[in-house]
């Protein structure tokens, strides 16, 4: 299930390295000044060269001098002794808008800088996209949910690193059963949740239990699942019914959160968690405020007492507040709306970070038109994904296949179907189709992608002979006609979730994939005793799946962040899904 | 009867044969003034481009340079390129077309609704005027947009969606200000008369009450065009538009204006033209108020 259709950025394309010289480099501060400087001083520079046409029209040079430095700039038939008084007037003019300036930036701006250097802030604002609609992350799906609670409010068992790899959290550290079928976890000492209560084994089991059994979101990934069991208040075992190579992943997740089973409040609005933020307050769809845990006794100990998210649903809106310094940071910032920012190095760093995003342009593989692999297979010569990155801006990455480079078994699979509209147009012409006698093929897709990717889809695949139709519709449409009654040529969506392979062996899934040796491999991988083994059996599987050419990557989207100059700790990988906060803070450097 | 139809027709034809003569008058006198100059030039313009553009475009619609994108303007692209690396000239020159027939079928069919709802206004069954009252009070309190997005329901984005909104909307509209002039002419004496030699409600409607609207329906539908051009921009925003890939004047707008803080320039040129255009065609319907009303207008009076 796509969860997040359109979690990022979506939008259309620019051309970033023009390397325009920086008009902006030289901040406000610098720029002033000299500025100011011509225009106040312009008075007395550009009285002579005003008077020297009109009044100086003698030969005799020192008449010519005397009128030269006597006339007023205003009135130049006024009379001599006037202007001579005049003169003076000017230049004081002059002399005190220039001191008065040089006070303002020497006396006024000094100060602020040197206050505001080298102190952390108390607060740091983080601007970001999705905003949850409530805080219930037991039954509310969205990866805007996971990105604020876990690791911030509730801690799981187990956590990912930047690299989306499995590390300590609550356990400090775990084994594995040689059969594969259970899990020992050892836990930390001494953990408490934000309202003092203790938090021990018995939680851990209760929590994953209760999963489980209430059928809690996720709670489906636990797949072979038998039971958790506290063996004493340190120790957890969780005992599976058959080997699931995906368990501790999966328990870095929502299944994995601890929860305080004494605990009463309203999951809605308020949390009671064990990590290092507790929830100060929270505005639905606007903001959300986290003040540091003074009860938190582990290693991620925040280092910023306040933190604010602030959500944009306008990408302007967004931009301007980093702009204006309404917010620190501001993930994800449209690549090409991130420009301004990279020329001004000076006071912001852009720069973008790895995620599992796919861009899956799926091909109906049961589709009347679709259902011939030459035409899929035309497709997926015929896409330029470079000209298509480049024009997003360029951050993103190509991918030819469906692991990302972030997930176990990922290789890198782009030399299956490299761009080749010769062999394209040959495919199409076996096929019967010609760029006189198009294939009219349906693209459609939901309306918060944008239009460009479909106009530019159109334009690429008109030269090997596809007349493509393209229905940008609202999300409940797409869900519909495409998701549900699986309706539709083409589509594109962005599957933003990590180890979601399975969706390829699903044979119901909205693809119409159904390949015997991929859910062979899968099934395999999933029963394997080693990650090494696992990995092994996912890149065949996605090496099959890539050369079935069910669905083309259009690319592998990575999000880029752009933050002030002086913002540390904000992690850029995998930050839609997964935003430890803990390390962050903000020290305002430069003016 | 057979008199009141020899009669009808002599009418008729008088009217045909001096109607070229009316129009001649009409533009004349609209050239004369300095607003009516400016739009008959813009609206003259509009309709050159929309059919050039059907022939010729500066560049292929359907070409995008991924490489190229947001290019500023060049001897290649007059107006540089949108976020796709598409031609903006060449999409606004297309654009116009769109926007042509949107406007030409939205004033249609709100004429066309208009006249039907003020015939049911004024006509002398009570329950037939009472009721066209009622409802068409009760309709015009609902925005054109919100007919828009409740049609977008089951249509989908479309151009059909904007002609019916907005051919609904400005329609009432028509109905509710040509209602007066009608009234007055349906309780005349002339009415009364052309009734009594036997002509039919029908005809009296067609030649003597209808007749009495038309220069405020002019001026109404004038305004409707003008107010078309800016509710294709609105709704094409709104999603509930033109759909992607079709190029239209809003969807330039809506597609360049995601990136106003970066490239200002892309939303400038079609938020100048819609600007443009729909002041042309507002002063284009003051102008022809007073170039179609006999009263205003002797030089009318004279070819009538």
């Amino acid at each position: 299930m796509p969860t997040n259709p359109g979690a990022h950025g979506e939008d259309g394309a620019t051309n970033n390295k023009t390397s325009m010289t920086s008009n902006q480099a030289s901040g406000p501060a610098a720029s002033q000044p000299t500025d100011a400087k011509p225009t106040d001083t312009k008075p007395s520079d550009v009285k002579p060269a005003d008077a020297k046409p009109s009044a100086a029209a003698s030969t005799d040079e020192t008449l010519n001098a005397h009128v030269k430095g006597g006339s007023g700039s205003v009135a130049g038939g006024a009379g001599k002794k006037n202007g001579g008084k005049r003169h003076w007037i000017w230049l004081l003019v002059a002399a005190v808008v220039v001191v008065a300036l040089v006070f303002v930036f020497v006396v006024v701006r000094k100060p602020k800088s040197q206050e505001a250097q080298g102190r952390q802030a108390d607060t740091v604002t983080i601007g970001l996209k999705l905003a949850p609609t409530n805080l219930d992350i037991r039954n509310q799906s969205g990866s805007a949910l996971d990105q604020v609670l876990v690791g911030n409010v509730y801690e799981g068992i187990v956590t990912r690193d930047s690299n989306n790899k499995v590390i300590p959290s609550i356990a400090k550290s775990w084994e594995k059963s040689a059969d594969g079928m259970s899990y020992t976890f050892h836990l930390n000492q001494g953990m408490v949740f934000s309202n003092g209560d203790k938090l021990d084994a018995h939680d851990v089991a209760w929590s994953i239990e209760e999963l489980v059994k209430r059928g809690y979101h996720d709670a489906e990934s636990m797949q072979n699942f038998k039971s958790a069991t506290a063996l004493d208040a340190n120790t957890v075992r969780i005992d599976l019914t058959a080997p699931y190579a995906n368990l501790l992943w999966t328990l870095t997740g929502r299944p994995g959160l601890v929860f305080d089973q004494k605990a009463q409040y309203d999951p809605k609005t308020q949390a009671v968690g064990s990590g290092p933020y507790t929830i100060a307050k929270f505005t639905p769809n606007d903001s959300i405020t986290l003040k540091a845990n003074p009860k938190y006794q582990g290693a991620n100990k925040a280092k910023t007492k306040t933190v604010v998210l602030r959500y944009f649903g306008d990408d302007n809106a967004a931009v301007n507040a980093l702009k204006s310094g309404d917010v620190q940071v501001l993930a994800p910032v449209t690549e090409n709306l991130a420009e301004p920012f990279e020329k001004d190095s000076e006071h912001f760093t852009v720069s973008a970070g790895d995620d599992t995003d796919k861009y899956v342009l799926a091909m109906n593989s049961k589709g009347d038109k679709t259902g011939d692999k030459r035409v899929r297979e035309a497709i997926r010569y015929g896409i330029n994904h470079k000209e298509l990155i480049a024009s997003r801006g360029g951050a993103d990455k190509p991918m030819g296949g469906p692991i990302s480079s972030l997930d176990p078994g990922y290789q890198d699979l782009t030399g299956l179907y490299p761009y080749n509209q010769a062999k394209a147009k040959a495919l199409m012409k076996e096929a019967g189709y010609t760029p006189d006698h198009p294939l009219e093929l349906r693209l459609t897709y939901a309306n918060t992608y944008g239009t460009e990717l479909g106009d530019q889809l159109r334009s690429q695949l008109k030269a090997i002979g596809i007349d493509l139709k393209v229905n940008v519709v609202e999300f409940s449409t797409w869900l519909q006609d495409v998701y549900n009654n699986k309706d539709y040529d083409l589509s594109l969506v962005d599957h933003n979730e990590s180890h979601d392979f399975s969706q390829w062996v699903n044979t119901m899934y909205y693809y119409n994939y159904d390949n015997a040796q991929v859910r062979d491999f899968y099934n395999k991988a999933m029963a394997a005793s080693t990650d090494k083994e696992r990995d092994g059996y996912l890149a065949q599987a996605a090496k099959q799946v890539s050369r079935d050419a069910p669905a083309d990557w259009l690319f592998n989207y990575r999000i880029t962040t752009a933050m002030r100059k002086g913002v540390k700790g904000f992690p850029l990988n995998l930050n839609q899904t997964l935003l430890p906060l803990y390390g962050v803070t903000y020290t305002q450097v430069g003016k | 009867m057979a008199d009141a139809k020899s009669r009808n027709r002599r009418i008729s034809g008088r009217g045909d044969a001096s109607l070229a003569k009316k129009i001649a008058v009409v533009l004349r006198s609209l050239w004369a003034r300095g607003e009516g100059k400016f739009a008959l030039v813009v609206l003259a313009l509009w309709l050159v481009v929309s059919l050039v553009s059907l022939v010729w475009t500066p560049q292929s619609l359907w070409t995008t340079d991924g490489y190229h994108v947001w290019a500023k303007p060049s001897a290649a692209h007059w107006l540089g390129t949108d976020g796709t690396g598409s031609d903006v000239f060449s999409w606004l020159m297309a654009g116009a077309r769109t926007n042509l027939l949107i406007a030409v079928l939205a004033v249609a069919l709100a004429g066309v609704l208009g006249m039907a709802l003020t015939a049911a206004m004024v006509s002398r069954s009570a329950a037939v005027s009472g009721v066209a009252v009622v409802v068409v009070d009760a309709l015009i309190s609902i925005p054109t947009v919100l007919i828009a997005l409740i049609l977008a329901v089951p249509m989908g984005a479309s151009v059909a969606v904007i002609v019916i909104a907005c051919g609904i909307g400005y329609g009432l509209n028509l109905a509710r200000i040509a209602r007066p002039q009608a009234l007055l002419a349906a309780g005349s004496d002339y009415v009364d008369s052309a009734l009594a030699n036997g002509a039919s409600w029908f005809s009296v409607l067609m030649h003597h009450i209808m007749p009495n609207t038309m220069p405020t329906m002019t001026v109404q539908l004038s305004l409707s065009a003008g107010t078309a051009v800016l509710a294709e921009s609105g709704l094409t925003y709104l999603g509930v538009g033109v759909p992607s890939g079709v190029p239209s004047w809003g969807h330039s707008l809506a597609t360049s204006v995601k990136f106003i803080d970066v490239y200002p320039l892309t939303v400038l040129w079609p938020g100048l033209i819609v600007t443009v255009v729909v002041v042309a065609l507002n002063v284009f319907g003051d102008a022809l108020r007073d170039a179609v009303d006999p009263v205003a207008n002797p030089a009318l009076r004279e070819v009538a």
